[in-house]
């Protein structure tokens, strides 16, 4: 048993490492380094006790140091075995300097050397700590050149490693490709498979998110390369096939030219749908690739329907124990195939995945959290599921009001999102919500320093508000207070200041009495609001203004004259009352909303419908909707009709 | 009524089976003879059989006759044979040793093999009766393991039973200790060498052998024709109708 005999215990190797260096010479060295090589690889409970006991900077200096080709191959083997599946292992080869000793052996004349380095490099720059190789240096460029010219194996994987760990930005993608590592990538997909896999990692790398250089790419050859790619998809190895997808779609996106025919792209997604059902990397990268396939491409989402991509999908979920990484891709992929298309959603909703969703609202990971966050959006686009309320359960609702409490806040994001949709419930099922604590949180979101959660918590409320009972309207203006609702009308961005807007509209649309809140406080939010209407630059902002003091208009007489005051100031003012200015408007919409304004000012006759009318035709008000009789809008034009009969029909009655 | 329509389906399976088409001897052979098989080709196939199984004299040989050149240095072969040949000896300690030299990247980066390789080595151990080396063993070197993986635990804890008991080749899991586990062994870290010199794990063969039976057997639902039923000696039977 040689682990457990005399002299071959970590602690005993590791002196014997040091007298060997102090000078028992190379043979002692040499087979000290072997033992130790040999008890670390495959076992990473060995690697950290030799870490712990200092091991790595003594076989590092050991490699630095040594002349015999048989030492040098040893250490480096050790070294890279560190720097394998052991982070700290990593660290400490980077730390002990490892990185420079190796490449410096590349250049050794013994070919089982260069072996050794590179692929002891190999494995260091597939760790993620690893060093980022500055491509953008001359001097590092020609380096990486040189060895993707090697014409040793191990030495062009290890080049094409550094550049799937290194290549990021768009300057460096650039300079791979004008330095032809590209087009060098591209002769070796015709070599073994280790090297095609290394090559298509590193091409991606190159051309992802890049349309200039992934057109160059598609360009090599007139076509070569990606003629390579696109056999390759068929590739007898799963990771080949999928590195082969990556690809492909980066060109896809890079350019609508290539790899674009709905064949390729539905056999594309095939691939990808049954690389699911690979163990390891392969498995957990392929739903990533699929939803990064399928995205915004509303044609493929319909293929995906008639080859039972769902369906698939669901049988992988139910029949094996997910690892959470292949969970957030098929999260994803749910969430972009249920962002358009209501034949998806309801596919997904037959296929028995709630219960998958509610428990991934619950996972520890929070990308997992976030994705699931993000399909229940997207499954509640449907009308219809709103409408049977099956997603505004207490089921989803607990666990999505929890997730507003997230320390991340990409998850918070997301359930914002979600509670967004869900919150607009035709059922009008609005008390889960204000029980769940879900309004007192939204509350509080809506005062974050964070702008992405005030506008979505605002949002959220603003979804609540919609079509809810009188209970649920008091309570949420009771949380949320006067005060906080005026100052989000004024808030810095104009999309916040649109959905609190839009929220105050919504507290008004049939229930009279909410207007007792817009006038509270000496007329705060009226104010607020005004003041914006005066201001906003923003066409939207307007619109959504004007729809408001069409709905208070809409109500009791002392409603109709705190608006009057409003647009008409008493005052001997000059400047034009800014309801002329949205009548003379080029956007429709908001002539139309300020049409509505004057058709629910004088509709229904009161005591004060005289005074007010005349008071709008002093104020050129009715003179200007007549100029718009003829508006080119049809809607503006009927509204424009209604309000001028109502106007008349009064001026007909003055004797 | 039912009795008619019983009557009808009886008629139609009769039909059905008739109406295979039938293909005569002479004609399967000149179809055959239409199809035109390269040299290079059989020579490629024998010499992919012949580096996949090892055979490193033959290939060279094999190489020298007919100037094939296989597709993987032959002096790989020899290596990986040793590795082979010291598994199926029991000399587990010695294989490792030859894997790292060759490529340290495979037990690293093959979690599994790394695993089976070890419980041969503790195999072995049971095997000579080392009780105690054994169980520091499995302690030591095997347990760290079994926490990282439940797979691997559930067999750690298989070979383990074999301590368990007195006549040991007669008790449950006594299988482990067969040569077949060894070749089992083997076979796995001849697969896995293969695969990290990008060399396919089985030879092509064999496959091509399989998928002539499977097409016999999809052409047989159609059409009566001149079967192969001895692969070894690859006679068409006559069709028997």
């Amino acid at each position: 048993m040689p682990s457990t005999a005399a002299g071959s215990r970590p602690e005993d190797l590791t002196a014997r490492l040091d007298r060997a260096a102090a000078g028992e010479g190379e043979e002692a060295l040499l087979t000290v380094l072997r033992e130790v090589k040999n008890q670390i690889i495959g076992n990473k409970t060995k690697k950290l006790v030799y870490l712990h006991l200092g091991a790595v900077p003594r076989i590092v200096a050991a490699l630095a140091s040594a002349r015999d080709p048989a030492v040098i191959v040893q250490a480096a083997a050790a070294i890279g075995s560190f720097a394998c599946g052991v982070e700290d292992g990593v660290r400490a080869v980077i730390d002990a300097g490892a990185v420079p000793c190796l490449i410096a052996v590349l250049s050794h004349a013994n070919d089982k050397v260069v072996d050794a380095g590179a692929r002891s490099l190999r494995m260091i720059f597939q760790s993620k700590l690893a060093p980022k190789y500055d491509f953008l240096k001359d001097k590092n460029m020609k380096f990486l050149i040189s060895l993707l010219n090697s014409d040793n194996d191990n030495v062009i994987e290890l080049a094409a490693s550094i550049v799937a760990h290194s290549c990021e930005i768009n300057a460096e993608q650039k300079a791979l490709c004008d330095a032809g590592a590209l087009q060098r990538l591209a002769n070796l997909l015709e070599g073994s498979s280790n090297q095609k896999d290394a090559c298509l990692d590193s091409i991606a790398a190159i051309i992802r998110k890049n349309s200039e250089v992934g057109m160059h790419f598609a360009s090599i050859g007139t076509g070569k390369a990606l003629n390579s790619i696109v056999k390759l998809l068929k590739d007898r190895n799963p990771r080949t096939r999928l590195l082969a997808c990556v690809c492909a779609i980066s060109i896809g996106h890079a350019s609508p030219y290539y790899v674009q025919d709905l064949q390729t792209r539905t056999k594309m997604m095939l691939i990808l749908v049954e690389l699911l059902e690979e163990s390891g990397r392969v498995g957990d990268d392929a739903p990533f690739a699929l939803s990064e396939l399928i995205l915004d491409d509303e044609e493929l989402h319909k293929q995906a329907i008639s080859v039972n991509v769902v369906e698939n999908i669901c049988d992988c979920l139910h029949k094996y124990l997910i690892q959470p990484r292949r969970l957030h891709g098929i999260l994803l992929v749910f969430a972009e195939l249920c962002s358009r298309l209501e034949e998806c959603r309801c596919l997904l909703m037959s296929q028995q995945v709630l219960d998958t969703l509610v428990n991934a609202l619950k996972h520890d990971c929070p990308d997992i959290r976030a994705a699931a966050c993000t399909c229940i959006r997207s499954l509640s686009r449907s009308v219809k599921n709103l409408s049977a309320g099956h997603l505004s359960s207490e089921r989803f609702v607990v666990p999505l009001v929890h997730l507003l409490h997230d320390t991340s806040i990409s998850v918070q994001v997301a359930a914002l999102g979600a509670i967004c949709n869900v919150a607009v419930d035709f059922a009008a099922k609005k008390s889960v919500f204000i029980q769940s604590g879900c309004v007192k949180q939204l509350v509080q979101l809506s005062k974050s320093m964070d702008s992405r959660l005030r506008l979505k918590a605002i949002s959220a409320l603003r979804n609540l508000m919609f079509l809810a009972d009188t209970f649920a309207k008091e309570s949420i203006i009771r949380e949320l207070t006067i005060s906080t609702l005026a100052s989000l009308i004024c808030d810095s961005e104009t999309d916040i200041q649109h959905q609190a807007l839009a929220l105050v509209t919504n507290l008004v649309d049939g229930y009279v009495d909410a207007a007792e809140h817009i006038f509270a406080d000496d007329g705060l939010i009226i104010n607020a609001v005004v003041r914006q209407l005066h201001s906003a630059s923003s066409a939207e902002i307007c619109i959504q203004g004007m729809l408001l003091l069409s709905n208070i208009a809409a109500g009791v007489e002392s409603h109709k004259e705190a608006v009057m005051s409003y647009l008409v100031s008493s005052r001997d003012d000059k400047s034009i009352p800014f309801i002329i200015r949205f009548l003379q408007n080029k956007d429709s919409l908001l002539r139309t909303a300020a049409v509505w304004c004057i058709i629910n000012l004088t509709y229904q006759d009161g005591p004060d419908l005289s005074t007010r009318i005349a008071r709008l035709r002093g104020a050129g008000i009715v003179s200007q909707i007549k100029t718009m009789i003829n508006d080119p809008c049809l809607d503006t034009k009927y509204r424009v009709r209604t309000a001028l009969e109502q106007c008349m029909t009064f001026e007909d009655n003055i004797p | 009524m039912s009795h008619f329509s019983t009557l009808r389906i009886l008629d139609l399976i009769q039909t059905m089976a008739t109406s295979k088409k039938v293909i005569t001897r002479e004609e399967w052979e000149r179809k055959l003879r239409d199809v035109k098989i390269r040299k290079q080709d059989m020579n490629k196939l024998v010499m992919n059989f012949l580096v996949t199984e090892g055979f490193v004299e033959a290939a060279d040989k094999f190489r020298i006759e007919s100037g094939t050149e296989p597709d993987i240095d032959l002096a790989t072969i020899t290596d990986r044979m040793a590795v082979k040949k010291a598994v199926q000896s029991g000399d587990v300690l010695d294989a490792i040793e030859k894997v790292n030299d060759l490529n340290p990247e495979i037990l690293d980066t093959n979690p599994q093999l790394y695993f089976h390789l070890q419980q041969q080595r503790l195999i072995e151990l049971i095997r000579v009766g080392k009780v105690e080396e054994a169980l520091e063993f499995a302690q030591e070197e095997l347990a760290p393991r079994g926490e990282e993986n439940q797979c691997f635990l559930d067999e750690l804890e298989r070979t383990v039973a074999l301590l368990a008991f007195e006549d040991v080749k007669n008790c449950p899991y006594g299988e482990l200790l067969d040569l077949s586990q060894r070749l089992k062994t083997a076979s796995e870290v001849n697969a896995a060498i293969l695969t990290s010199q990008s060399h396919e794990k089985e030879p092509k063969l064999p496959s091509l052998l399989k998928m002539l039976i499977w097409a016999q057997n999809q052409l047989d639902e159609k059409a009566v024709y001149p079967h192969i039923t001895d692969l070894v000696k690859a006679t068409l039977e006559d069709p028997a109708i």
